[in-house]
């Protein structure tokens, strides 16, 4: 039983950054309708970015926040303006453009090579104040690193929801996703909240960068592996939704460290992929979507 | 006028019968195996990109997990001729059929989704059959080897019937007359109805919906069919290769590959994966070969900013301003004015 209760508690911590990643992801094609495949990519440049500001600085990897957040966001606003825009306006009565996707697609080859290029392909750790450090609750082990990144999605999601609901910027971008036309025509400038939303994906996904440097291997193709849990977090949660993110996050994680404890940990990708399948027959909006986004 | 016309024709004949003279001559005068293995699997990337094309282009969806058909092809003729001594010429229809009953599966639920979905879904799919493949040494009663890939077993000299053959002439012939054929396929597709119906249902699926067109029966066909011609390119290769493992002929890699080919080609027509194949296999292979060992990756950054380029400036694909080149060419030679084309 004990066993089975720590497996839950390392399900749900590793399912809370599984989730946060996924919401940068699920942000994104929620206001502009397109899926960013750099989105993984994006996450390697945040972990790049932490471990440097580690490495050099000897920083708490949380106060390497100050620099990733902003250089990832005016990078996720550069990169929409410049290159996803030209198609969003060429394409205007196309729904969900597929050339975003390869365009994004050709980002994360670009970007994942530059890494390889100037940093080399070898797995690089870095030793932080709390790595490795654990916090006991009865007999149960909270490794430190992961329960802040716990408290950091929950703290993230928490602002993310409070500046769509509650700021003008937050509104527009909520007005822009429910129906373009009808926001150009109130005033916003779509293209401009369409920058916003981009960078807010964009920073979150460094956030995650900041938080997995403490107990994460950083090489230059580590987004892929985050790239395609993402994508199947966001389906199962529902395009666009930000809870059904952070839901979606934690089914996976805590089906691989419930499954884990009973077979080979390469044969617990494979349920989530059948439990992925599996909604998308039952369910295709997935558990949280909306009929509209399907 | 009506000279120029024909003239014109006349010239556009006669270099489509040299281009179909000069692929089909090649090795008569080219000796070097290794060029012509290069050509070999230009042709494969080819067939390949215009089955997908079949799926992709013209029901106007974006299948990121074709790998899962290619490595069900090659896997079952593989299996057979290892178990049974089944020759791959029967494997490959029994791989092919698998292959349209696995994509018709698939294809029912998810083609009724948007975009983003069946993208998403047909890539959970690939890599779902990848790691089930990984995780497998034994599937019944057939040894597939898990992560390490099967070896095609070496039958010694010429043997048609094993599809194994010592010069690279015969898999050159092979593999050029199976993308005639599915070329032939798609053209043919082109011009029937339910092809019609197909284009139609890609590109405006609520207004063909409302005019009577079952738009998912076709797309679920245009699948089925696109699986199994797949999965023959995939016995091919399995024996041109000789050798291969899940992370390669299932990989994400592979299959995104397959789909950018045609795209920076032009998906939904005949000649565009072809074009894109021609254009972009060397471009791969060659800066794979030149500037690897100096920038591991290199390679790879020069394949990203062409299919952004290409994206932002011809996202129909680069058979558009081809023909428009080519058709100026025909112009210029036999004199004839636009107008007098029309």
């Amino acid at each position: 039983m004990d066993i089975i209760i720590q497996a839950l508690i390392n399900g749900l911590l590793t399912g809370s950054y599984y989730g946060l990643a996924a919401l940068g992801l699920t942000i994104i094609f929620g206001v502009i309708k397109v899926i960013n495949f750099a989105h993984g990519s994006l996450l390697m440049v945040g972990m790049f970015a932490a471990y440097w500001m580690v490495r050099l600085t000897g920083w708490h990897p949380y106060a390497a926040l100050i620099v990733v957040v902003p250089l990832l966001f005016l990078f996720g606003y550069a990169l929409q303006g410049i290159l996803i825009k030209p198609i969003l306006e060429g394409q205007r009565d196309v729904r969900e453009p597929t050339e975003v996707i390869i365009v994004t697609t050709g980002v994360w080859y670009i970007l994942d090579n530059l890494a390889l290029m100037i940093f080399g392909a070898e797995y690089r750790v870095v030793q932080t104040s709390i790595t490795g450090q654990i916090f006991m609750l009865g007999d149960y082990i909270f490794p430190k690193a992961q329960l802040y990144g716990l408290i950091t999605t929950a703290v993230t999601a928490g602002l993310v929801l409070w500046f769509l609901k509650y700021t003008k910027t937050g509104m527009s971008i909520r007005a822009a996703s429910l129906d373009r036309d009808a926001a150009s025509l109130m005033g916003i400038n779509q293209y401009r909240v369409y920058n916003i939303a981009f960078g807010i994906g964009a920073m979150i996904a460094g956030i995650v960068g900041c938080v997995l440097i403490p107990f994460y291997y950083v090489f230059p193709t580590v987004g892929v592996i985050f790239d395609v849990k993402c994508f199947i977090i966001v389906v199962l949660g529902g395009l666009g939704s930000i809870p059904g993110a952070l839901a979606g996050g934690v089914i996976v994680g805590l089906i691989e460290s419930t499954f884990s404890q009973y077979m080979t940990s390469t044969w617990t990708e494979l349920i989530v992929y059948v439990v992925f399948l599996a909604v998308l027959f039952i369910r295709p909006a997935g558990l949280f979507g909306e009929k509209r986004d399907w | 006028m009506n000279t120029g016309i024909q003239k014109r024709k006349k010239i556009d004949t006669t270099l489509k019968v040299l281009l179909a003279l000069f692929v089909f001559t090649v090795p008569l005068w080219v000796t070097s195996p290794t060029t012509l293995q290069i050509l070999i699997f230009l042709f494969l990337y080819a067939y390949l990109t215009t089955t997908w094309n079949l799926v992709g282009g013209f029901a106007g969806v974006l299948p990121l997990g074709h790998s899962a058909y290619v490595g069900i092809g090659a896997y079952a003729s593989t299996v057979l001729f290892i178990s049974y001594g089944v020759s791959p010429w029967i494997g490959m229809w029994v791989g092919g059929l698998i292959a349209a009953i696995v994509g018709i599966i698939i294809g029912i639920p998810t083609l009724k989704l948007r975009g983003a979905y069946f993208a998403l879904s047909t890539m959970a799919f690939g890599e779902g059959v990848r790691v089930l493949v990984e995780n497998t040494m034994q599937l019944g009663p057939f040894n597939i080897n898990g992560p390490r890939g099967i070896c095609v077993p070496l039958i010694p000299g010429n043997n048609i019937a094993a599809f194994q053959f010592l010069s690279k002439v015969p898999y050159y012939y092979i593999i050029l007359i199976m993308l005639c054929v599915v070329l032939f396929i798609t053209w043919y597709i082109s011009r029937i109805r339910p092809g019609y119906y197909l284009a139609a249902g890609g590109e405006e699926p609520e207004a063909a919906q409302s005019l009577g067109v079952n738009v998912a029966k076709y797309k679920v066909w245009a699948m089925g069919l696109s699986c199994f011609l797949t999965a023959l390119g995939g016995t091919f290769l399995a024996q041109l290769a000789l050798y291969f493992y899940p992370k390669q002929i299932l990989g994400l890699d592979f299959s995104f590959e397959l789909a950018f080919i045609a795209l920076i080609g032009g998906r939904g027509t005949i000649a565009g994966p072809v074009v894109g194949a021609l254009i972009l296999r060397p471009v791969s292979e060659l800066t794979r070969i030149y500037l690897s060992a100096v920038l591991p990756g290199l390679h790879l950054v020069i394949f990203g900013l062409v299919l952004i380029l290409v994206m932002l400036y011809q996202p129909k694909g680069l058979v558009g301003p081809l023909e428009k080149l080519y058709n100026w060419f025909l112009d210029k030679v036999s004199g004839t004015e636009k107008e007098v084309r029309t």
